[in-house]
């Protein structure tokens, strides 16, 4: 904490001197490269941090010099009122641009963002406001009591507080609640939404940052040049700014500027051998991307991961404690009382095939349900429906007394439904306590508005987030994995991870999918445990397992499927010997998985 | 380890930058005004990017008569060192360049042959006093108002006024159509081309922009087709205007092309087709290689060192050299506001023609009716 | 009506450059999972390569081509063997590493070949075909034929032949294919050969029509490649369907909108993509929970 406060001392200082050592040349060289530090920030945030692909950013940067250079020139409006004015403007087109990250991403997102940056430059080009293609010149020097922002010298410290600001709030947004809530999406947006994040409005709001800071960027380049014309948001200058935030490390704000900031130099200092410095930019990228994806924020992390093999510590030494079972019980659990979950009828179709076939299902308060099937009889595809990830063909999803069917997963994980995945779906470049601290965070992300009015009421919350987030890890025993990387841990433990992340976004139903597939028999027993004890805590639990004797020892009810339709549903026993679930066991496969087995689990 | 070493770097940093004196910000030690070494001129143009071509020709023509002075001893005994520069085609760059070539102690600038950058650089150009000889031709050269900037030809106005004297007044074509581009060359050429049929009180039958990258032309062509105008006025740098002429043919219209210097550059009748192009209208006070005897030996030196054919741009770029040298010479290689003086009471007869530059800074304003025939450009009767 | 006709035909002349691009992107996407935003700069080399044999070694036009599509293929083996590192990774990866190496071929292609262009002379001297007023030029008959004919090929190709039907199998999927013992390296390669022998044919058929240059497969990329979106990426009918739907949809626009043409075509291109995200033919990329 000392060290970095001495190094963010010295950086300061150093920042406030720079000007004294630098030639006019220089220092115009400084001040381009801080606006291009603003928008490499924006890019890395609606990229790096949020994983929506945005190859506008180059846009939204001219969007806000070009109303700058509109508003003063045209309008004869002061140079901050319309800086604020395009600012406005910038969001504006930032949300225009972002829609379509509602519905398409990754590759598709990238041309249609790149296709609007390409319409942007197209208007620019022909509008007779904007100037054609010889631009907007004469844009008037920027009027500060007392200082002369006409002298790049002075501009600097303009900048340089934009700047910190623009960084500072950047950080502040990352390291909190939104955006952890945006790097969750972007590692699994299924996952985040079924966690309860807004994922439409998240994309919006990655988008919106974006623009903020391309706007920004924008007003500023328009305060130092003084002129605008098409080609300086061109497609070239995209991809510049892109190699900027892959370089430096897209997912680190930090890396972001210091990507900027090297690329920029290293092109200025080959600038007088254009092919050369060409292929050399282009060779860096490329070994870059593929030696160290990461980019040069990540190097320091992977250096001391080489420096620990070569010293033969391996792996981690951390142990995973026993489960503490949840003491006072919520409510008392009655079995019976009003269903927690009514599904009727409900039908889902494939392109023809039905996954689901007239399906109704009704689960009990304080149940645990197992749900039971063949492989391919609809189990996940019931699961996907009831937690909203498919919308069914035909049947109503109530919960809690609700109808619910086709609401989206994250509206119905606040209105208190929670699910595991079959195939773990734990947010990978997060941590261990920062995945759990995404399910813990309930605060919506309209309420984002809170950091810019009460950044310190969002701090106070982060730490009592982190303090109950200790709770929960210290209640799973995964303290002294707090730190780590999911993916870095040994399967049976990112399985009681995902439980506890799923657990800790407080449901009053929880749907477990095969959440002992992998386990070894010990793990399987550690299972039953938390499960009861979820269970007694007051949340309706239903589980989707083929392991036969978890089910049979831990539900009260079993329903079984089998191509898409209930054949059986009662008693554990009851359900064991009906002769159309054993057919339909024997009838489907061998696969010894799947066969009603000696129950493995005594309790 | 690393944050230790990072704050001794920056503790090393503040340590000399407090050495270095508690001066202001902004005290800068300008190297120009020198009188031994190198005489420094600075050419900015496009080496990469979609206009690397037309600084490639820039860059080719300047050099050629660097070269001839230097070997003839350069100036004063001093020789002459060409700075190149890249702008990529950007204004933003320009900007950084222009401060650059000021700050490296350049004293004259050779280029850019894209007028919007030249503009953007023109105020920066203008306070550090650097006379520049650009190869734009756009009439928003001439609005920056610099008293350094200077054209090495005539501008769009020149060029279009001559042509439509010429189209309209003595050949009495009045059916005339017009297809241009909307980058800032093509712009240029449309308002001038308009203002001086307008002038004329002729209105032209069609009026279509294009784009500077578009491929197609089917719809635009066809819908002139119908119009059955007797002359075709194009806007367009010389590789666009070869894809329309040649699509256009390819459509069945026989019409006259017309427009201003890029329509007679060997690049824009290859793209065409020699065919395609015959009888096509130039205004240009560059018509070819074979036209007086400067422009043969030019030709000739051009192709002996680069082994392709001289074109326009180099011929451009190689008049505004000289003209500078020139004005280095007979100013005794001054710099700043003296050079710009010296540049402006600089006559010179060059490849485009007689330079004397008014106040303005343009230098020739008068261009030449050439017609294409049989894939050559020559000078049109009368 | 003459104007609408006459406009299609423009259309569908550059629509099927845009189809043979789009076809490189899909071979590769569905093969490797690799989007190549390099594939743009391979339609230049090329083009530089058809351009030079015809014109300096005075080869026949299709012999020129045929040699072209070899070489450039073969350049496709060492990107490949390049970009293989960037296969199957995070888009935005492979994104801004694939447009690092199209800006090491940009910058090769201007040290070899200069930074100028060269226009070349059209292969086919025959006269346009006259049709109630509507002109065909006989080289976009040439171009047509020619495209349809290679995606005849690659189709059977890839359905008729052991190879073709190995590449489809590591196609839809991987780990099965290499658990049958299919040499999914290999497929690779050869996915990437013949996606850089598109992209050559696509740039030497379409140097005659336009104009040779370091900047000639920018243009060519972007459309290329939001025909193969448009089409639903990874489909080879979609490839061809998108290339000349953007091809036709450039012309009315540049036809209507003038210089407006660009903002309008990617407005169209967007509203689109966003009623129909996976494009006509669907990408078929399953999203399980």
């Amino acid at each position: 904490m000392r060290t970095k406060l001495v190094v963010g001392a010295a950086l300061a200082l150093a920042a406030w001197l720079l000007p004294y050592g630098l030639d006019s040349y220089a220092i115009h060289v400084v001040n381009v490269i801080l606006i291009f530090a603003v928008l490499a920030v924006g890019l890395g945030l609606c990229m790096g941090v949020a994983g929506q692909v945005n190859l506008a950013q180059v846009a939204f940067f001219g969007v806000g010099a070009y109303a700058t250079a509109i508003l003063t020139t045209h309008s004869g409006l002061g140079f901050w009122v319309s800086g604020v004015l395009a600012l406005a403007a910038t969001v504006l087109v930032g949300l225009v641009v972002g829609t379509p990250a509602l519905r398409v991403q990754s590759h598709y997102l990238g041309i249609v963002t790149l296709g609007l940056a390409l319409a942007f430059t197209n208007w620019v080009t022909n509008a007779q406001i904007s100037g054609g293609a010889e631009g907007i010149s004469a844009i008037p020097v920027p009027t500060l009591p007392g200082v002369d922002l006409s002298n790049e010298y002075l501009y600097y410290y303009l900048e340089l507080i934009v700047f910190v600001l623009a960084l500072a709030f950047g950080l502040f947004v990352v390291r909190t609640g939104l955006g952890r809530r945006l790097r969750a999406m972007r590692d699994d947006s299924l996952a985040a939404g079924a966690l309860g994040a807004e994922v439409p409005l998240l994309r919006m709001t990655a988008f919106l940052l974006a623009s903020v800071y391309g706007g920004v960027a924008g007003v500023l380049y328009a305060g130092l040049i003084r002129y605008v014309a098409p080609e300086s948001f061109g497609i070239a200058n995209m991809f510049l700014l892109l190699g900027m935030v892959i370089i430096g490390g897209r997912q680190s704000l930090i890396g972001c500027v210091v990507g900027a900031v090297s690329l920029y130099l290293v092109r200025e200092w080959l600038s007088d051998h254009p092919t050369i410095a060409q292929l050399a930019y282009g060779a860096v990228v490329v070994l870059v991307v593929v030696f160290a994806p990461t980019g040069l924020a990540g190097l320091p992390a992977r250096f001391r991961d080489l420096l620990r093999r070569r010293r033969g510590r391996s792996g981690t030494a951390a142990r995973l404690a026993p489960f503490r079972p949840y003491t006072e019980p919520a409510e008392p659990s009655t079995g019976t009382g009003a269903p927690i979950l009514a599904i009727s009828r409900v039908t889902m179709r494939f392109r023809g095939l039905k996954a689901l076939d007239d399906v109704s299902l009704t689960v009990g308060r304080g149940e645990i349900r197992g749900v039971v099937g063949p492989n391919g009889s609809g189990k996940t595809t019931l699961f996907n429906v009831i937690s909203g990830l498919y919308r069914p063909t035909g049947g109503r999803v109530e919960f809690l007394g609700t109808d619910l069917t086709g609401s989206s997963p994250y509206r119905l994980a606040r209105a208190g439904m929670s699910r595991t995945f079959q195939n773990l779906r734990l947010f990978g470049d997060l941590t261990v306590e920062e995945n759990i601290l995404v399910a813990l965070d309930r605060s919506r992300t309209l309420g984002a508005w809170r950091y810019l009015l009460g950044p310190i009421a969002v701090l106070r919350q982060d730490r009592d987030l982190h303090r109950r987030a200790r709770d929960v890890l210290d209640q799973y025993g995964l303290t002294e994995f707090a730190g780590l990387a999911p993916k870095s841990l040994p399967y049976g433990i990112q399985r009681r991870v995902e439980i506890a992340r799923a657990v800790a976004a407080a449901p009053s139903l929880l749907l477990l999918d095969e959440p002992a597939a992998g386990l070894n028999g010990e793990e399987v027993r550690q299972l039953s445990e938390i499960v009861r004890s979820i269970r007694d805590s007051g949340i309706t639990v239903i589980i989707i397992e083929h392991n036969m004797g978890l089910v049979m020892s831990l539900c009260e009810r079993i329903t079984v499927l089998a191509s898409g339709r209930i054949i059986a549903e009662g008693e554990p026993a009851e359900v064991a010997s009906t002769p159309a679930v054993i057919e339909a066991y024997l009838g489907d496969s061998m696969d010894s998985d799947d066969l009603p087995s000696i129950p493995e689990v005594t309790k | 380890m690393f944050r230790r070493r990072a704050t001794a770097i920056s503790a090393i940093a503040v340590f000399s930058v407090i050495l270095a004196g508690c001066s202001a910000p902004g005290s800068d030690k300008k190297s120009s005004g020198d009188d031994s070494g190198p005489i420094k001129i600075a050419l900015v143009d496009a080496q990469s990017g979609q206009l690397s071509s037309l600084g490639a020709w820039e860059l080719k023509g300047a050099r050629l008569a660097i070269d001839e002075w230097n070997a003839a001893g350069g100036i004063n005994g001093r020789q002459i060192e060409l700075g190149v520069f890249d702008d990529q085609g950007d204004p933003t760059t320009g900007t950084n360049l222009a401060r650059k070539i000021d700050s490296e102690g350049y004293v004259a600038m050779i280029g850019t042959a894209e007028s919007a950058v030249t503009i953007a650089m023109a105020p920066i150009l203008k306070q550090a006093e650097i006379p520049n000889i650009t190869s734009g031709q756009s009439p928003g050269l001439v609005a920056a108002g610099s008293e350094f900037l200077f054209l090495n030809g005539p501008t769009s106005t020149t060029y279009d006024e001559t042509l439509a004297k010429h189209i309209v007044d003595q050949q009495g074509i009045k059916s005339i159509a017009m297809i241009s581009n909307n980058g800032s060359y093509g712009k240029g050429e449309h308002d001038a081309f308009l203002k001086a049929l307008q002038s004329r009180s002729v209105t032209p039958v069609a009026d279509q922009v294009v784009t500077t990258d578009q491929k197609d032309f089917s719809a635009v062509l066809t819908g002139i087709r119908q119009k059955n105008p007797k002359v075709i006025f194009l806007g367009a740098e010389e590789v666009e205007s070869g894809l329309i002429v040649k699509q256009a043919r390819d459509l069945g219209i026989t019409a006259t092309f017309a427009g201003a210097a890029p329509q007679g550059t060997p690049v824009f009748l290859d793209t065409a087709g020699a065919k395609n192009a015959e009888g096509t209208i130039v205004s240009s006070p560059y018509l070819g290689n074979e036209t007086s005897d400067a422009s043969k030996k030019f030709a000739a030196a051009y192709k002996a060192k680069y082994n392709e054919e001289a074109e326009l741009h180099g011929a451009k770029a190689y008049d505004g050299t000289q003209i500078m040298l020139t004005a280095l010479k007979t100013s005794n290689v001054a710099s700043g506001k003296a050079l710009a003086d010296a540049i402006r009471a600089t006559k010179y007869q060059g490849l485009l023609g007689d330079f004397a530059f008014d106040t303005t800074g343009v230098g020739i304003s008068a261009t030449a009716i050439g017609t294409i025939q049989n894939g050559k450009l020559v000078a049109a009767a009368g | 009506m003459q104007i609408f006709l006459q406009t299609i035909i423009g259309g569908v002349s550059l629509g099927a450059v845009y189809a043979l691009v789009a076809l490189g992107f899909s071979l590769v996407y569905r093969t490797m999972g690799l989007v190549n935003f390099a594939h743009g700069n391979v339609v230049t080399v090329g083009a530089y390569l058809a351009s030079t044999f015809y014109l300096s070694s005075k080869l026949p036009f299709a012999l020129a081509m045929l040699v072209a599509i070899a070489v450039t293929g073969l350049i496709g083996l060492i990107i490949e063997r390049v970009l293989r590192p960037l296969e199957n990774r995070d888009f935005d990866l492979m994104l801004i590493g694939t447009i690092g190496f199209g800006i090491v071929l940009d910058a090769l292609v201007i040290m070899i070949w200069g930074a100028t262009g060269r226009a070349v002379p059209s292969p086919v001297p025959a006269a346009p075909i006259d049709l109630f007023g509507v002109r065909i030029r006989t080289y976009d008959l040439v171009v047509l034929a020619i495209a349809a004919a290679a995606t005849i090929l690659l189709v059977l190709f890839l359905s008729r032949t052991k190879r073709g039907a190995a590449m489809q199998a590591v196609a839809m999927d991987h780990e099965a294919a290499t658990a049958v013992g299919i040499h999914v390296g290999r497929s690779n390669a050869i996915a990437f050969m013949i996606g850089a022998g598109l992209a050559a044919l696509a740039g030497g058929l379409v140097g005659p029509l336009l104009y040779v240059s370091p900047a000639l497969g920018g243009t060519l990329g972007i459309k290329g490649f939001a025909a193969a979106i448009l089409g639903g990426f990874g489909s080879i009918p979609g490839a061809i369907v998108g290339g000349l739907a953007i091809g036709i949809l450039d012309s009315f626009t540049a036809g209507h909108f003038q210089g407006y043409s660009e903002l309008v075509t990617f407005l169209v291109f967007t509203v689109i993509i966003m009623v129909r995200p996976t494009g006509i033919f669907g990408e078929r990329t399953v999203n399980r929970a």
